[in-house]
């Protein structure tokens, strides 16, 4: 699946053959995560559209509108079965309960009090329960102050979950910034809001990466992070 | 681009209507809601494929099949998959670089050459400079050269990922991979999502 997965940003780009097309395509049909990510970066995509964006001649209003005088295709009578929230919510559940077996406290009550809040995306909720529910999901977490992060890494999903929680006040004016670092090269993969002290964060990006991390940065982060850091876990 | 008078540019670029709405009022076959669709989103469609296609009688005409076919196909839009201007979007870009693609097919290497031939900095430069004002210049700028100039090549050169490796002289995995990487990247920079 990971490498049809990696298709994902061609596919939403058209920058593939037909062939690539039909094979992902199929493979979206059978991924509620690709689905969610394919109409995710589709919107992306489209706040490019006001960039380019031009008056068109008159006569293609005059002409499309004539068009439009012709009949619409029928509705489809048939659709695939949707998934719903509860679906997906149900699922949060599960995979939030397998962390808390596994020794994460944290985790489960954080991301479940999320679900309930209806903090995240419907989609971002999917994609965080989707790495908790991976096959290959690893967990570690380190104290911090009275608080404490966790990361749960999937790293045949390319992507992560960090639970900070009762984390100490930043102070006036800070924020908590989350570094991936690869190389010895952090690279910002979130700013909380100032003061914010507790967060559930999903991030890409984690795969050869060697460590994550945690920093107190003035508001609104910073580009490179300060040292020493507030949290450090391994990921490789 | 600067030489567009900003009254056009505004024009063009806010869409207070919801075009979400009019698309499932064009779905019960509503003709009105359809010309107030067409409003909303034809600079956009029209300005994207010309983008692609880069002849204006071209556009013209790629355009109207568009948007003729979001019309007879409407009630295939599912809400449930994204958002209408996302799906409208999509099919423009889809049919002018199925055009594009086309016309390469037809006059083979030589057209080829020509369109991997224009300077692509003009697109760059182009596209960034109109988004001045827009936090997606700011996120562009936050992407790496290779995730930007790839992102860019594909949307509006009409390049296969094969192609654009060729173009940027990188391997075809780290293509496709920063081709992913750099829209999520762009994902999260805009704090886009569809529901």
């Amino acid at each position: 699946m990971t490498d049809v997965h990696t298709l994902a940003g061609a596919y939403v780009l058209n920058a593939v053959d037909d062939l690539d097309r039909a094979q992902f395509s199929r493979h979206l049909a059978e991924c509620p995560a690709c689905t969610a990510e394919v109409a995710e970066l589709t919107e992306t995509i489209a706040a490019l559209t006001p960039a380019t964006a031009e008056t068109p001649p008159d006569r293609l209003r005059a002409a499309v509108l004539a068009r439009a005088a012709t009949p619409q295709l029928p509705r489809e009578t048939r659709r695939a079965p949707r998934r719903n929230a509860a679906h997906w919510q149900r699922w949060l559940a599960a995979a939030a309960a397998v962390v808390v077996l596994g020794g994460a406290g944290a985790v489960g009550y954080t991301i479940a009090d999320h679900s309930r809040s209806g903090t995240q995306s419907a989609a971002e909720t999917r994609r965080i329960a989707a790495v908790l529910a991976a096959p290959d999901a690893r967990m570690q977490s380190v104290a911090s102050g009275d608080g404490r992060v966790t990361v749960v890494t999937a790293e045949s999903q390319n992507a992560a979950v960090a639970v900070l929680a009762n984390l100490p006040s930043p102070g006036p004016g800070h924020a908590y910034q989350l570094w991936v670092i690869r190389d010895s090269n952090p690279r910002s993969v979130g700013v909380l809001a100032a003061g914010r002290t507790d967060a559930t964060e999903l991030f890409s990006g984690v795969r050869g990466a060697q460590a994550f991390g945690v920093s107190r940065e003035p508001a609104g982060g910073s580009v490179d992070p300060t040292i020493p850091l507030v949290a450090e876990l391994p990921l490789a | 681009m600067t030489t567009e008078p900003e009254q056009t540019r505004q024009q063009v670029t806010t869409t207070p209507v919801d075009v979400d709405e009019l698309m499932s009022q064009v779905a019960d076959g509503d003709q009105d809601a359809f010309a107030a669709l067409y409003d909303a989103v034809a600079p956009r469609v029209y300005g994207l494929i010309r983008r692609v296609v880069r002849d204006a009688a071209l556009a013209e005409e790629v355009a109207q099949e568009v948007l003729v076919e979001v019309w007879r196909n409407a009630s295939r839009f599912d809400r449930a998959r994204g958002s209408a201007a996302g799906w409208i979007f999509t099919i423009a870009h889809r049919r002018a670089v199925d055009r594009v693609r086309a016309e390469q097919a037809a006059t083979e290497r030589e057209r080829r050459t020509a369109r991997a031939s224009v300077p692509f900095d003009d697109v760059v430069e182009e596209v960034t400079a109109r988004l001045e004002q827009h936090a997606v210049r700011r996120c562009l700028d936050a992407l790496t050269r290779v995730q930007r100039e790839a992102i860019l090549l594909a949307y509006y050169r009409g390049l296969t990922y094969p192609e654009v490796a060729d173009r940027l002289g990188a391997p075809l995995p780290t293509i496709k991979t920063r081709m992913r990487d750099g829209l999520i990247r762009l994902r999260d920079c805009l704090g886009v999502s569809w529901r």
